[in-house]
């Protein structure tokens, strides 16, 4: 197809699409406008009923928690299917040397450069961990604080190189936490029906209201995704990372993976 | 709608046309960064601070840097050389 012709037919597609545009613009909700009426009742019932200043950790782990339950095993399907495929083609040895391109010199790390990983890596860690606190009373939670968790591991690469943070960051840890984390969520729900409620029903007492450990069973449910989200994020990171390794006799070819 | 959002949306507009515009793929990850934190102070001026976080760690960091190991993946010469045959840890 010309240029000269792409151009006619994008001018035509605009000339019969831009009517349309205009007319559903002048008739959508003005800009800010909400007629919903669940936020609000979100908004009056959560501190009251759950004790909870942060509404979407409310919504999220209690009144709709089936819902993210789904989610969290969606996550543990997706990191499992990208570790499946990515390990397909090379052996799970710690001890390899970092790939190189060809023709790029291998240059030192400025020091300024590894002083900024080193202080800002722990830093994002332990923001993470706040984050995931005090998921009830501000925002966040524990799937953001988990993947601020997650990249925090990654200035440990970027600072300190492969071969060290391959030797921090363990695999085997990861896994366990993503397992581990998702196992809680479902237990939660388990653990109600054993005392007798519906799956998933808050039976923990829900403390004061803007304290950090209100929420009852959300605090346990939300720990849960914090550990799951931090270990599927960080196998993921881990195995992309992993495709920049050097190549070793122990690992199939690119045709003949398992 | 104030003057903030209106700047914050001219600046999603630039941000999103600027992925597409560029054809280098390094740059595009890097446009794709930029316009995840466009979107993340976006999210921030309308109150969403929860999918501002999400759209931060996600959309800013590690989308990019997935797509960053890629593209170094793709530029290293993986096949194994004759020299390698025998035990690369004793090497060391």
């Amino acid at each position: 197809m010309s240029p000269r012709l792409r151009l006619f037919l994008f001018a035509a597609a605009c000339l019969c699409l831009v009517p349309a545009v205009i007319s559903v613009a002048r008739h959508m909700p003005m800009f800010g406008d909400h007629p919903m009426p669940y936020g609000d009742a979100i908004n009056a019932l959560a501190p009251v009923q759950r004790h909870v200043s942060n509404m979407i950790s409310a919504v999220n782990f209690d009144y709709r928690g089936f819902d993210t339950l789904g989610e969290e095993f969606m996550l543990l399907c997706a990191v499992t299917g990208t570790v499946v495929l990515l390990r397909g083609t090379r052996g799970e040895q710690l001890s390899a040397r970092p790939g190189i391109v060809p023709g790029q010199p291998i240059l030192l790390r400025s020091p300024a450069a590894v002083l900024i990983c080193r202080i800002f890596a722990p830093a994002i860690v332990l923001f993470g961990i706040y984050v995931v606190l005090h998921a009830m009373t501000t925002p966040g939670g524990g799937f953001q604080g988990g993947v601020i968790i997650a990249s925090g591991f990654v200035l440990l690469f970027v600072g300190e190189g492969y071969e060290v943070w391959r030797r921090m960051v363990r695999s085997p840890v990861l896994a366990a936490c993503e397992g581990l984390g998702a196992t809680t969520y479902a237990l939660c729900g388990f653990a109600s029906m054993l005392a007798g409620h519906p799956f998933l029903q808050n039976f923990l007492p829900f403390g004061t209201l803007r304290d950090v450990f209100s929420g009852g069973l959300m605090q346990i449910q939300n720990a849960g995704i914090a550990f799951a989200v931090a270990g599927g994020f960080g196998t993921v990171l881990l195995e992309f990372l992993e495709e920049t390794r050097a190549i070793k006799p122990d690992d199939a070819g690119p045709g003949d993976g398992t | 709608m104030s003057t903030l959002i209106v700047v914050l949306l001219l600046l999603t507009a630039l941000a999103g046309a600027g992925v597409v515009i560029a054809r280098d793929p390094r740059r595009q990850v890097l446009t794709m960064a930029a316009n995840g934190l466009v979107l993340t102070c976006l999210f921030m001026a309308l109150q969403a601070p929860d999918v501002a976080f999400s759209e931060l760690a996600v959309g800013t960091a590690a989308v990019p840097l997935l797509f960053l190991v890629v593209l170094a993946s793709i530029r290293m010469d993986r096949r194994l050389k004759p020299g390698d045959e025998s035990d690369p840890d004793g090497a060391q």
